[in-house]
């Protein structure tokens, strides 16, 4: 933080005048205990469910568990200089987090508080954490795409704004390097993000951090920060937090994505917090409201009206939808999709983007396995050129994987098999792409045509990725002003379709690949 | 402690009952509130945990300090105390059925701390003040604490109205220390 010493004195003059010292009555309880961050106060017989406590030493607290003679509290912070016997105060506010486009190119706590030593954020508005999502009546079905950059995912399972599509799989097998590439492709679209790391480590906070300030996309990106280090008060409301500050974009007519990377650790932390609080165990030691912890957070993702608009922006923004996409992420263990949370969240999202090891092993990567990757109201968003296109892949794949198993036992196949089976490698290996590698509309489009047209089928297998890279080079060099013209009107009409014809008839009759 | 407190719970309602069915609120206020005093007493203390000393004799012994001031009932309602092992219990008991009484007879116990004396037309107002604030009698509890500085703390059950000079100065450095 740089601070002259007389802004120090302005500033400090500023408090001082803007103190309210007015006497205020307020509800008190004493601390009977601490025990690992969780608070039991006898008193506060007036306090609500979720309302913010004042504990001594500038340290808030929530209320969670309201009995008869004791409130059970969980302390947002550091814990240690609580002592049995300390005053608690009720504030009759529930917890606000700083909001806005000054959020932006930031990292914050979960408490909204910077941490990346770029001195104070000036938000000029807050916004409780805990909100109910938009009604049926505000909302707006999903139509329009939100660009991961991956082939894969925006052929086959494509996302839209307002969805949530979960992205499941083991660790180390890519879930957050898919969710930072679509952040990075979010540059210039004015889709805002916000990333949401839960219980990670520090360090791989920092190498996203890094990544992102790489690839120039801090500047339209939040990141909430709440490391395996700090309490699991601060992983809980961490994804609550990163939402509020996601909903602002939304009600001011604009687009956002959120991650939430990973959710597992969250309903962790939560099953940790109540325990604590002594509430009975479920399933896998689970509190019984552990679904609701994730619905109701995931229902808050959501595509609304421009007079939903209208009316949260006070009438000052108007004919503009908004959206808040989100993209949780879930960690399996031993790929057991059948386990409590993991089944839970795929209930309540749009659809989901499964990444195997097997895959990820094999070098397919983004390791998705397109037979079980389903996205339900994406189709309705997805721009015309990738959805006819699109098409075909799914077919291809799905005849290869069908054949794929069965052609191991035949020695000799007649013809039509062969081809399916070639076309499915061939289809295979042009979905993979290379991290940090976003492609625009337009070069997905290039690559799947000339996949789906067969212009790769006399290409050996091992050379199909050199082939593509070759292909987007040239059309690139050759052709970009085609390129420009599709991106900008991406649908499959009869000159885009012979644009694109041309480009690889003309890539082929060069041979340079 | 939150689970005696639950503990005493209906020991104290049951007491609470019974001594309004026979309307003798103030002499069983006397007879909780002398044994309590007791219980809490270390010498007393000692003798309840003791498993030499039988329950008839601790019955005996609370009655006699708090000279049987209930009657029959109150001796009986110690003596099932002293066979719940619950004798222990007695301070949160007498705390419990003082609150119960202030609620039936719309009292309140306030305490109010204060920096310096306060002159008895002053402590009129602040009682007819705070009557009409809570909605009930008032009972005034007045201690002097000069590390207010100045002004006054009001508590009155959970509600605590901070006017003293110590918490603005508090709420101040707070409120620096925030932006």
């Amino acid at each position: 933080m740089s601070i002259k010493a007389s802004e120090i004195t302005d500033l400090i003059q500023a408090r001082i005048k803007n103190f309210d010292a007015a006497t205020e009555a307020r509800n008190v309880g004493t601390v009977v205990s601490v025990t690992d961050g969780i608070c039991r106060v006898h008193g506060l017989a007036d306090v609500a469910y979720g309302e913010m406590l004042e504990f001594p030493g500038n340290t808030y607290g929530l209320a969670l568990n309201l009995e008869q003679d004791s409130v059970g509290a969980v302390v947002l912070g550091e814990y240690q200089h609580i002592s049995e016997g300390a005053t608690v105060k009720t504030t009759g506010r529930i917890l606000e987090v700083p909001v806005g486009p000054e959020m932006l190119g930031r990292v914050v706590d979960a408490l909204g508080n910077p941490i990346d030593g770029k001195g104070p954020i000036k938000a000029a508005k807050k916004s409780p954490i805990e909100r109910v999502a938009p009604g049926v009546i505000w909302r707006k079905s999903v139509s329009q795409p939100v660009q991961t950059g991956y082939k894969a995912i925006d052929s086959m399972v494509p996302i839209g704004r307002g969805q949530r599509e979960l992205i499941i799989g083991d660790r180390q097998t890519g879930k957050t390097a898919l969710a930072i590439d679509t952040i990075i492709n979010q540059k210039g679209t004015g889709i805002k993000c916000i990333y949401v790391a839960v219980g990670q480590k520090q360090s791989s906070i920092a190498n996203v951090v890094r990544k992102l300030e790489e690839h120039g996309a801090m500047g339209h990106t939040i990141i909430v920060a709440a490391s395996a280090s700090t309490p699991a008060s601060m992983q809980f409301i961490a994804p609550y937090s990163g939402c509020a500050m996601g909903e602002y974009f939304m009600d001011n007519g604009e687009d956002a994505v959120i991650i939430y990377d990973d959710l597992t650790k969250q309903a962790w932390a939560y099953r940790q917090i109540s325990l604590l609080l002594k509430r009975p165990p479920g399933r896998e030691a689970y509190p019984g409201d552990v679904f609701y912890l994730h619905s109701r957070l995931l229902e808050r993702s959501a595509r609304v009206s421009s007079e939903y608009v209208e009316k949260t922006s006070g009438g000052k923004i108007k004919g503009k939808t908004g959206s808040l996409t989100g993209l949780p992420i879930i960690e399996t263990q031993a790929g057991d999709v059948t386990a409590f949370v993991p089944t839970n969240v795929i209930s309540i999202t749009d659809g989901q983007i499964f990444l195997e090891t097997d895959l990820f092993n094999a070098g397919i990567r983004p390791a998705m396995n397109a037979g079980i990757s389903v996205s339900r109201v994406g189709g309705a968003a997805q721009t015309g050129v990738i959805k006819k296109l699109g098409g075909g892949i799914r077919l291809a794949l799905a005849q290869y994987r069908e054949l794929a198993a069965f052609s191991q036992f035949a020695s000799d196949l007649d013809e039509v098999t062969r081809r399916s089976l070639e076309r499915g490698q061939r289809v295979t290996e042009v979905m993979k792409q290379k991290q940090y590698a976003p492609m625009s509309v337009a070069e997905q489009a290039l690559s799947i045509y000339a996949v789906n047209q067969g212009y790769m089928d006399k290409v050996d297998r091992k050379k199909v990725v050199e082939f593509e890279a070759a292909l987007q080079a040239f059309a690139k060099t050759k052709y970009a002003d085609f390129l420009r013209q599709l991106n900008e009107k991406p649908e499959l009409s009869k000159e885009n379709d012979a644009g694109l014809k041309k480009i690889c008839e003309d890539f082929l009759a060069t041979g340079a690949y | 402690m939150a689970d005696r407190a639950t503990i005493a719970r209906p020991y104290a309602r049951a007491a609470f009952n019974h001594a309004q069915g026979a309307k003798a609120l103030a002499e069983w206020s006397k007879l909780l509130g002398a044994a309590a005093t007791a219980a809490q007493d270390p010498r007393v203390a000692r003798l309840i945990g003791n498993p030499h000393v039988t329950g008839d004799e601790l019955v005996e012994l609370l009655g006699g300090l708090s000279k049987n001031a209930a009657g029959e009932g109150g001796t009986n309602f110690l003596r099932a105390l002293a066979a719940n092992r619950r004798l222990a219990l007695l301070p949160e008991i007498a705390a419990q059925f003082e609150r119960l009484r202030a609620e039936v007879e719309g009292l309140v116990d306030v305490r109010v701390i204060a920096a310096r004396e306060i002159a008895p037309p002053q402590q009129k107002k602040l009682e007819a003040a705070l009557a009409k604030r809570l909605g009930r009698e008032v009972r005034m509890h007045i201690q002097i604490d000069e590390s207010l500085i100045g002004g006054a703390i009001v508590q009155a059950g959970d509600l605590v109205i901070d006017g003293s000079l110590k918490g603005r100065l508090e709420r101040l450095g707070t409120a620096l220390q925030n932006s």
